[in-house]
This record gives structure tokens, sequence and C-alpha cells, in this order.
């Protein structure tokens, strides 16, 4: 039999070695995430999966599971929180959800249904970032990028090449093309890549789709509407 | 060795606050110049800042909030926007547009951050945050212009394109501000 810690008052064995979103995702049972992905390495970035690890707020895909452990998750508190993140990457982009593709299968889109976000909460930046659209089969609209470093890990750890990167420091920091124009039409970038695909946002698409599944038959509109939250100050 | 201590040593007259182990340290205020350099209770990397009477500590954190704001590498979500929002909303509170609902935000990002971030730094970034709004209030009441939501932009100023536009300068394409 193996270890086992506790979720939310429900038990999840885990390997030597797993961290506890691994082993929770593997079980079935969902913690919040944008960054993490079950084939490539943790990242700890967007802080979403912040849980209450034996009274110590921590990360749950950075964190090795451990017998005994008593992990909480989605109590009101950590909610708050998750809620409070989402709307901070909201407003450090441009994210304008009626006329973006990947509306109703976005994964920010539905973590703000999923914490009840009602509105930005905070003053958008509005940044100012051009969409490249130099690559033959792949929009890159760096707008609606919330800097998961996702396709970062899939060109490296996947694809073996390395297309993305990230550069810059605080508010400017901002995903890089490998190439020397610094364009994705020059990079090595192919459609059959995973860093094409793996985008959770609107920021990497594919070209010449556009309403391929028409509003109303989206994944996000097959789930039975969250009630309406609480109002609040927004 | 008690901070009072190091501050007599040091000549130091006046003394309103002291910023113990640099930003993401602790600021104390003169009833608390009794406690000791030690890990166990003001822990120092040998950072120690004097502030006398003429300094504002709302300038002070302000300044702590841009350096924040710029030493951020902008990995995490909390820190790479949150700090800005900080820096943001100090700098708001500094032009005059302040009210109780931009220091209910600061103290919400406040709580974000710590506990959210992936590194210290994020986690240390709102200490001077923290410790000004507990110790120096006055400092902080002395900016809320209003105790209703004021906008960070003059919105009669954001008219002047329409106006240079339209050829209008009267009476009737201001907006009544008392209105």
């Amino acid at each position: 039999m193996s270890d086992s810690f506790d979720l939310d008052g429900v038990p999840v064995s885990f390997e030597p070695g797993d961290t506890l979103m691994a082993a929770a995702e593997r079980a079935g049972h969902a913690i919040p995430h944008l960054c993490w992905h079950p084939a490539l390495g943790q990242s700890g970035a967007c802080r979403l999966c912040t849980v209450r690890v034996d009274g110590r707020l921590t990360s749950a895909c950075t964190t090795r599971a451990g017998a005994g452990q008593v992990v909480e998750c989605r109590s009101a508190d950590l909610d708050a929180r998750r809620r409070m993140l989402v709307q901070l990457m909201f407003v450090e982009g441009n994210h304008f959800c009626p006329g973006c593709e990947k509306s109703g299968d976005c994964r920010l889109q539905d973590a703000g249904y999923a914490f009840g976000v009602t509105g930005p909460g905070f003053e958008e930046f509005y940044p100012h970032r051009p969409v490249d659209a130099s690559h033959p089969d792949i929009w890159l609209d760096l707008n609606r990028c919330i800097l998961c470093k996702l396709c970062v890990r899939a060109s490296r750890e996947v694809d073996g090449k390395g297309v993305f990167a990230i550069g810059g420091h605080g508010v400017h920091t901002h995903v890089l093309v490998d190439s020397a124009t610094g364009l994705l039409g020059d990079s090595e970038l192919a459609a059959s890549d995973l860093a094409a695909h793996i985008c959770p946002v609107g920021a990497i698409l594919p070209k010449r789709r556009g309403f391929a599944v028409p509003v109303g038959a989206r994944p996000a509109d097959a789930r039975e509407a969250p009630p309406d939250p609480e109002p609040s100050h927004e | 060795v008690t901070v009072a201590e190091v501050l007599a040593e040091a000549g130091a007259a006046r003394t309103q606050a002291v910023q113990v182990g640099g930003p993401s340290g602790v600021c104390l205020a003169a009833h608390e110049f009794g406690r000791r350099i030690a890990f166990d209770d003001v822990p120092t990397a040998g950072a120690f800042m004097v502030f006398d009477e003429t300094r504002d500590m709302f300038e002070v954190a302000r300044g702590f909030s841009h350096f924040f704001a710029h030493e951020s590498c902008g990995f995490c979500t909390p820190c790479r926007v949150g700090t800005e929002l900080v820096r943001r909303r100090f700098d708001k509170l500094a032009q005059g547009h302040g009210s109780p609902f931009d220091q209910a935000e600061l103290q919400a990002l406040e709580d974000l951050l710590h506990g959210t971030t992936h590194c210290g730094l994020g986690a240390s970034a709102t200490n001077p945050l923290r410790d000004t709004l507990v110790r120096f209030p006055q400092a902080y009441a002395s900016r809320v212009s209003s105790p209703h939501f004021v906008p960070g932009f003059d919105l009669d100023a954001e008219l002047a394109s329409a106006r240079r536009v339209t050829g209008r300068d009267d009476r009737g394409a201001h907006l009544d501000q008392h209105g």
C-alpha cells in the first residue's frame, strides 16, 4: 500500500517523488492550475495551485507529497486569493474574450468563472503588444499571454527546439522567440509541435481556424453555468 | 544590542523610524527602539536605515514600492502584477487621488503577496507597506482626500482632445467638477 496525504478531507495516495499536484491529478482530484501540465516539468508561475499544507501556504505543483500531510485546497480564503490572482492576469494583458477564438475553451476564462471573477478589480494596464503573424500556420498574440511558460517548456522538453524563452523582468516580462529577427515565422516552430498547441489561453493559435466550433457548442458551453457570485465592490 | 543603543552610538537625533534589514526587513517606530537586534527579535543582515522626524514615512514606503516593482523578476503572477499595482496605488495616493478604497486595495494586495509568491522577494515586497500602515497611519490618512472613490485620472482633462476637435472651450464643454 502506498503512502497518502489528505486533500480537503479525501485521502490521496502518491508515489515517491510525486508532487501534490501530480498525485492529486492522477487520482482524479482537481487542484486549480494554469501553468502545470502532466507531460512537462513543473513551473510554479501562476500560483493558482497555492494550497495550505499543514498550515503553511505553498504551491501544490512544486511541493513534494509526504505521508500524512493535511492539504487544504478549496477553502474560501484560498479561492479568494485565486480570484485575485486571476484578476491580476486579466488586468496585466489585453483579454477581450468576445473577440477571441479561444473563448469557451480557455483556461483563464474557466478560472474566472470558477472563482467568481465579476470584473477586473484593478485598473487594466493595457500594454502595447503587437501581434506576430509572420508564421505561415500559427498566430502569436502576446496580448493574451499569461506567462505560464507552457510553450517554453513544451518546445524545449518535448519538441526539442527551444523556440520560446522568457525575457525582461517585472511587469515587462514577456515571451521571446528564438530567431534572428525575433519573429515566429523565422523560428523552427512547426504546426505539429506541442508548443504550438499547448497555450491555455489564446496567445498561440492555429491560423485559418475561426468558429470551427460554434459558440454554444464549445467546452465551456457544455458545463452548467456557475451560480451568480455575490456582488462585490467591483 | 538594542535599536536605541545603535542610534545613540551613531549620534542619531529626533529619530522617527528605523528600517532594519533593508526594504524587506522590519520598520520600527520610536516606541519599539528598546527591541534587540537579534535573530529572535529584529533580524538583520547589517542594513540599518534611520529616518528622522523630517521624513515622510508614506514617501519612504512609496520609494520602496518602486524598488520592488523594479526588482520583481516577473516569474510569478502575484509578484509580477502585484508589485506593479502596489506601486501604482502609492503613486495615486501621492498625486492626491486617494480614498479609503485605495487603502483597502493596498491591504488586499499585501495579504495576497504574503503566501502566494514563488520566492521571498515577493513575500516581503509589501513589508514596508504593512509596517508603515500600522505604525504611521497618519502619513496615509493625510493622502486620503475623499471618503468616496476618486479616479486615478482627471476626467475633465481627458476630454481635452474632444474639445480640440470640436473647437470648443466654453463652460458647457467642461465637466462640472462639483456636480
